[in-house]
């Protein structure tokens, strides 16, 4: 194979190798323009928050046991009320039904003196941080329903997610990452649709992260850099001798980009969920052993390092649909539950906050719906799903801190003062975002669409 | 409460709506009450139905006072207060025309005629001056919709010069410059991936390069529709459209096993050019329209009826959400058929199109008539209502050969399972009267106890009768691993013969039987007692590949085991020489069970020991005396019922069924008030969209299907709608751009009479698909080469006017079949049924929905779409959305497709795949092997500075002769070449 020409040849490869192709933070002038999903945008007004992480808790955690007290259930116990429950309506064993105590004690906490029972100690540390909602409902007791709900606007159809919208909305900091990331050990209800782009841009669609050795599909290589870069750089050659005689087609040139953004991914990905570089003291915040690649702390540091890297929107989600938080059958399944996320979410706070990156990271905690104050007898030992109230919270940036907002009545059955509808929460997030959820809209199939569909009020009380 | 919220929007648009209808009742001047008495009801009765909304024969309007006063074709129909110069009177006087005519119910009677009359003579006083409004639109809106209009009729032969015609029209007035035409590499290319979505081979591209006739490429693109990949092809086309999946998409997303079948009829139709019109009644009333019609194969009908069947269903418990799965229906049936969003009419009247709600809940009614298959969801698990594709005559016909032939072993088996279930209940009975508790203790971990250790009665002096029982039980505790038991057990006579019984007796000839029988009377038997006595009925002559160890069991366990040689043997735990154990299984009690032979005094001795000490909990024993006579002979006849031989009965025939419908119970639907079901207005006849003349489903008709079919083919609308989506498929861009909107907010037409034309010439063939093929394929606009003028640049920057071939990057499906075919690893024969789980195995719930991902070399139209779980292949390259009707795909590019290519195993295989093939190509040297992998793969030569590029890669590269080609082809299949298509 040897020719005279080799020296050339060679040449020719390494400044190919040398080139453009492998430089890390190319600018992207290819790909500025409308065609270029991902571009960096402005939000319809200036606002603090520059990324999310969402937390969702799955399977409907009580609120009457852990963020919302009600001492007058506990002095009611036993007591039989009557609700027009979609849970009990038509239930065999359900003619009947009686109030049930919480089953842990509750403490002001902080300078605010926000109550918080003994399932969440850690987090009741950072409650100056958080705007607690105790006057959330939705729209279904189902899990599918008010997951899809919760994530999406949409308690039964298949809309883009709320992390879809915000990267639509605001594009990508960092292209060597993906802008939107959900991380959970198993899929939670309604499967991959609670983080699916649908009819926006398929570049919004959230990346899923198992945690594990590999986290993400296919960024690990299956040959060694260096044949890795020399098989990139014939690539590029070809491509280029492709383009040439392409009038420079954008979408030729985007895919020819789009290997250069692969290849940072391969080291920025794995760089980002690589825990080694964290001090044994930040390890030992967020309950982890050196070397653990899975659990909620391991969920909470690594995102955490993911919005440290410019990743717009990361949700973790604690389980998945089975052996989580649904606990019709013995309500002290809550604290292995708890506990589990508990240390993790307030090490992720404290973190957040010391760095600063609190001031423009919105974090958000929720779960589908809460569950029954009461039961079909006052000794039963679980909760039935009710979609009428529960509690999540907010923290961060342009969120008003050590605060409380709305209120169930004496019982936590309904959400009776200043009552936040799933819709709300979502206006109010975008709006912690810069946009107008009026005006975050997208075109399809003849109709203009929102995350907030025709419903939706910024819950003004809770902005900073 | 729920649908509060959820309505309140709903609720102000609908008033808003109903708030700007015009108000059809009138007060004040007595002429009014003739008209609407008298005249309004014969006018709707007998002129409506061709003069009113869209349907104004001879353009005559009768529903408003506008309509007659601008008159029709001939002149304003009525001169107020003068009858006889009325064109109208004239008409139903059959004087000159004769109106209504005899095909639309004939000449009116004397009495209506007087009607009329009187009312034109009086002045034709005529209230309806508000513009009547259909939905979003006024009727005159709507009749002159431009969709709605009739098709041209053509004057000139049908060709594809026609099509150039308008195109070069319109870019003439554009002065945009058309791009020159593609050559033949490039364009064989594009027809074979257009036609069957595979890739052309070396020798096609040859024949076709040198092919000099005039008819080269009429023959290429024949032969392409005659390949069976064409169907693979255009009926994933429609498969996009008609959101088809295999899973239901309720809340645990139930698998469909059947519905590969409707998949592949589609498939089939466009390979066997069914005409369009037909595959349209087919899919919506093939099960009715094959009652008549010979010409369609047996069960062809009721398959392509899955159309309707694969709607997605809603919800936990499907039924309580049937209303959603109805709106899924008629939103399909709109988009995909109309081009229309009636799907937008459940709650209130359409905002923008002449469509209402009694429109919606017409074709409803139509729907809920018809029964649908069922998929079975978590508190309804079995499917049901699924479609057999036989006769009630054949499945009786097979059923029946089926039942004699088994006839008497299905009886015996019967029997004997009848019996089997008496005499347990007689033990049961007789033990639960009887039983005496002798001895109970726990085991822990590793110990050994023995009876007289445990609390228990005297075990030394105990009297027996002939036939009682006495039992050993040994559960597992909560923990069930790791509990092989050893027992020892001796039972001897106090007196006279002084006879002994023990375990130890039987080691040698342990699977000689259970029940194990001696003759003296005596037996024991080997159970599983959790739910009454069940004898171990597995024999095992070898355990852990040991002849030594035999065992009875059920299953692994729960089990009785011997080690019946004088040596320990180490298997899972050492089993100590000449010695007797039980293992419970999980949850699962097992029992070894003793008949007395005779009157007497017994001593019994015996200790339970754990012999498998690794972790766990132990298990724990009970030793009952059942002291009841006839409770030992029942148990050992059920143990002998259990140890005869098994009744051979043949598997039941099955019965191939189809994912369809039939027809249901026929009704009218009540309209949804604000769509919510809850709360049901007036009954909605079931017909036709009023805007269209709303036809009536006649009674004795059922539900009206097979009638929807033929008005929506009979409408020129649906032949519109098609022949855009033929054209896109082909040009990458519908002549309207919303091809499943051609309503009031979809796009305008880029060329209006060119869309006319092209419908008017499908319906001209007979709805042949493969003929439009060939009239846009042979078109001089197909033909352009993708290069990009400057003009074309600037002013045609969309292709709109088509001044060049639209460039476009292959789809998931043609991405992953060219990467196999690469591989040499593509099936292009059909696939059938997914390998889903069976039936009877389904425990889907919300927890725990139904997921997979089977991996398949078939061609990737055949891969399982699930709807919940998309498959991470398809999501990642932009696979049709199994939620909703995809009338054009997205095509993304996205940094996660080029990890894809750099590091997914399945690329790194069929680059493999395709670099041995290289080598073991029958070429001279490297240098031809270089031009053979660009032949293969882009059709093309490589140029001299290609094949030295080649070169000093592969001489560049590290490694092994394998891996240098490997990695070459796979910088020539991750190359824009490869992917794009000019």
């Amino acid at each position: 194979m040897k020719s005279k020409y080799a020296p050339d040849r060679r040449a020719f490869l390494r400044s190919s190798v040398a080139g453009s192709m492998l430089m890390p933070g190319i600018v992207h002038q290819l790909l500025a323009d409308s065609n270029d999903p991902l571009a960096e945008r402005q939000p319809h007004f200036q606002a603090k928050a520059k990324r999310v992480i969402f937390l969702f808790m799955t399977g409907g955690v009580s609120h009457v046991d852990t963020f919302d007290p009600k001492p007058e259930l506990t002095r009611d116990h036993g007591k039989e009320i009557n609700a027009d429950h979609p849970e009990i309506k038509d239930r065999p064993g359900y003619e009947r039904i009686y109030l049930k105590r919480p089953q842990w004690e509750f403490a002001p906490h902080g300078k605010c003196g926000t109550e918080v029972s003994t399932l969440f100690p850690h987090v009741a540390g950072c409650v100056d941080d958080i705007a607690m909602i105790r006057s959330m409902h939705t729209s279904h007791s189902n899990h599918y329903n008010a997951t899809l709900g919760m994530h999406t606007g949409s308690f039964t159809f298949s809309r883009p997610s709320l992390g879809a919208w915000v990267s639509y909305g605001l594009g990508t900091m960092n292209r060597n990452l993906p802008g939107f990331v959900v991380i959970a050990p198993r899929q939670t209800y309604a499967g991959t649709q609670v983080y699916a782009s649908d009819f926006l841009p398929g570049a919004h669609q959230g990346t899923l992260v198992v945690p594990g050795s590999t986290p993400v599909a296919n960024v690990t290589p299956q040959i060694s850099q260096d044949r890795q870069k020399l098989e990139l750089a014939a690539i590029r050659a070809m491509n280029a001798r492709h383009l040439e005689s392409r009038n420079d087609d954008a979408l030729l040139s985007a895919r020819m980009q789009s290997f250069e953004t692969a290849f940072g991914m391969q080291m920025a990905v794995p760089e980002a969920f690589d825990l080694g570089g964290e001090s044994d003291q930040t390890l030992q915040n967020y309950g982890l052993q050196r070397g653990q690649t899975s659990g909620f702390g391991w969920q909470c540091l690594a995102a955490r390092r993911l919005v440290e890297r410019g990743v717009r929107f990361v949700e973790l989600i604690d389980t998945g649909s089975s052996g989580n938080w649904d606990a019709h059958g013995d309500m002290m399944s809550h604290i292995g539950l708890a506990k589990n996320v508990d240390q993790p979410i307030a090490a992720l706070l404290k973190d957040l906050k010391q760095s600063g990156m609190l001031e423009d990271t919105l974090v958000v905690w929720t779960t589908e719906f809460g569950r029954t104050p009461f039961n079909n007898t006052a000794d039963a030992k679980g909760r039935e799903h009710h979609p009428w109230a529960f509690t999540s919270w907010l923290a961060g940036a342009g969120v008003k801190p050590g605060i409380v907002h709305g209120a169930t009545d004496e019982h936590g059955l309904r959400a009776v003062e200043k009552p936040v509808h799933v819709h709300d929460f979502h206006a109010t997030i975008l709006h912690l975002m810069g946009f107008d959820h009026e005006q975050l809209a997208y075109r399809h199939a003849g109709r203009d669409y929102r995350l907030t569909d025709v419903e939706g009020q910024v819950v003004s009380d809770i902005l900073a | 409460m729920i649908f509060s919220r959820t309505f309140n929007a709903c609720t102000v648009l609908c008033t808003m709506i109903l708030c700007s209808l015009p108000t059809q009742r009138t007060t004040g001047a007595p002429d009014d009450t003739f008209f609407e008495k008298q005249v309004r009801p014969l006018l709707v009765k007998r002129c409506y139905k061709c003069h009113s909304g869209t349907k104004t024969s001879g353009s005559l309007a009768l529903d408003s006072r506008a309509g007659w006063q601008r008159g029709g074709e001939s002149g304003p129909a009525i001169m107020p207060g003068q009858p006889e110069s009325s064109l109208l009177v004239q008409a139903i006087n059959y004087d000159g025309l004769e109106m209504p005519p005899n095909k639309a119910g004939g000449k009116l009677s004397d009495a209506e005629i007087a009607i009329l009359t009187k009312w034109v003579k009086l002045g034709a006083n005529d209230p309806r001056t508000k513009s009547v409004r259909h939905g979003g639109m006024s009727s005159e809106q709507a009749r002159s919709w431009w969709a709605f209009q009739s098709l041209p009729k053509l004057t000139e032969p049908v060709a594809p010069q026609e099509i150039d015609r308008f195109v070069d029209a319109s870019l003439k007035t554009r002065s945009l410059v058309k791009s020159s035409p593609a050559d033949r590499r490039t364009l064989i290319r594009r027809a074979t991936y257009d036609l069957t979505g595979l890739p052309p081979t070396p020798e096609d591209v040859d024949r076709f390069v040198s092919d000099e006739s005039d008819d080269a490429f009429a023959k290429v693109i024949d032969r392409l529709l005659a390949s069976p990949q064409y169907g693979v092809k255009w009926g994933r086309h429609w498969l996009d459209v008609v959101r088809y999946a295999d899973t239901a998409g309720e809340n645990t997303d139930r698998p469909l096993p059947h519905a590969w079948r409707y998949r592949n009829w589609v498939i089939d139709s466009f390979n066997h050019d069914l005409p369009f019109d037909q595959f349209v009644r087919m899919q919506l009333a093939g099960d009715l329209l094959q009652l008549n019609d010979k010409t369609i194969a047996d069960g062809d009908g009721i398959i392509a009826t899955g159309y309707l069947a694969i709607a997605r269903r809603f919800g936990h418990d499907i039924d309580k959400d049937i209303h959603l799965m109805h709106e899924d229906v008629i939103d399909n049936v709109g988009k995909n058929f109309l081009g229309l969003s009636i799907g937008c009419a459940r709650c209130h009247d359409h905002k923008y199109d002449p469509l209402t709600a009694e429109d919606y809940y017409a074709l409803y009614g139509i729907f809920s008539s018809t029964r649908f298959a069922f998929p079975g969801c978590e508190p309804n698990g079995q499917p049901r209502d699924l479609v057999p594709l036989l006769t009630q005559a054949e499945i009786d016909s097979r059923t029946n050969a089926w039942r004699q032939r088994n006839e008497k072993a299905v009886a015996e088996k019967k029997r004997l399972a009848e019996s089997s279930d008496s005499m347990r209940t007689t033990i049961r009975e007789l033990a639960a009267k009887s039983s005496r508790l002798l001895a109970e203790s726990k085991v822990d971990e590793g110990a050994s106890v023995s009876f007289v250790d445990s609390k228990s009665v005297a075990l030394d002096q105990l009297p027996l009768k002939k036939g009682e029982i006495l039992q050993l039980t040994v559960s597992p505790n909560a923990s069930h691993g790791a509990d092989t038991t050893l027992v020892e057990w001796e039972i001897s006579e106090t007196s006279g013969p002084r006879r002994t019984w023990s375990v130890a007796d039987f080691i040698s000839t342990l699977t000689d039987g259970n029940p194990r029988t001696f003759d003296d009377g005596s037996s024991w038997s080997f159970l599983d007692v959790t739910d009454g006595p069940v004898f171990l009925t597995e024999k095992k002559d070898v355990v852990a590949e040991r002849s030594d160890l035999n065992a009875w069991s059920l299953g692994d366990t729960p089990s009785v085991l011997v080690n019946r040689s004088t040596e320990p043997i180490k298997v899972w735990t050492t089993l100590p020489p000449r010695s007797f154990f039980v293992h419970p299984g999980v949850n699962r009690n097992v029992a070894v069970a003793w008949v007395c032979p005779g009157d007497m005094t017994v001593t019994v001795k015996g200790r339970v020991a754990d012999s498998h000490p690794a972790g766990g909990d132990g298990v724990a024993f009970r030793l009952d005396h059942i002291a009841a006579e006839k409770a030992g002979p029942a148990l050992v006849e059920l143990g002998m019922l259990a140890s005869s031989p098994d009744i051979f009965v043949e598997p039941q025939p099955s019965i191939p069924v189809a994912y369809a419908v039939v027809e249901g119970s026929v009704a009218d639907a009540c309209l949804h008030q604000r769509g919510d079901p809850e709360q049901p207005g007036d009954a909605v006849p079931r017909r036709w969209l009023s805007i269209f003349g709303g036809e009536p489903v006649p009674s004795e008709a059922g539900s009206g299907r097979r009638q929807l079919g033929d008005w929506i083919v009979g409408h020129p609308l649906s032949a519109r709608v098609m022949v855009n989506r033929i054209w896109q498929w082909h040009l990458g861009r519908g002549l309207v751009s919303t091809p499943n909107d051609f309503g009031a907010r979809g796009e305008r037409p880029s060329h209006p009479e060119l869309l006319d034309w092209l419908a008017a010439a499908f319906r001209e063939s007979g709805y042949s698909v493969k003929s439009m093929h060939r009239l846009i394929m042979l078109t001089d606009a197909y033909r352009r080469s993708s290069e990009v003028s400057d003009s074309s640049a600037t002013d045609d920057a969309d292709n709109r006017y088509l001044s060049r071939f639209a460039r476009r990057r292959l789809n998931a499906e043609e991405i992953r079949d060219s990467l196999l075919a690469a591989g040499n690893n593509l099936d292009t024969s059909p696939a059938e049924a997914h390998p889903f789980p069976a039936e009877a195995t389904w425990n889907f719930t919300q927890h725990n929905p139904f997921s997979a991902v089977y991996t398949t070399s078939k061609r990737s139209a055949f891969l399982m779409v699930q709807r919940q779980r998309r498959d991470p292949y398809l999501a990642l390259f932009d696979g049709a959305d199994p939620n909703a009707s995809t009338a054009v795909r997205q095509r993304t590019t996205v940094p996660t497709q080029a990890l894809y290519f750099m590091n997914a195993p399945f690329v790194h295989e069929q680059a493999a795949g395709f670099a041995r093939r290289l080598l073991a190509a029958d070429v001279p040297n490297d240098h031809a092997r270089v031009q053979l992998a660009f032949r293969l793969l882009y059709q093309r030569q490589p140029t001299p500075a290609e094949v030295e590029h080649g070169a000093v890669f592969l001489e560049q590269y590290p490694g092994s002769d394998d891996e240098k080609w490997a990695a070459w082809s796979r910088v020539l299949i991750t190359a824009n070449e490869f992917l794009y298509l000019d």
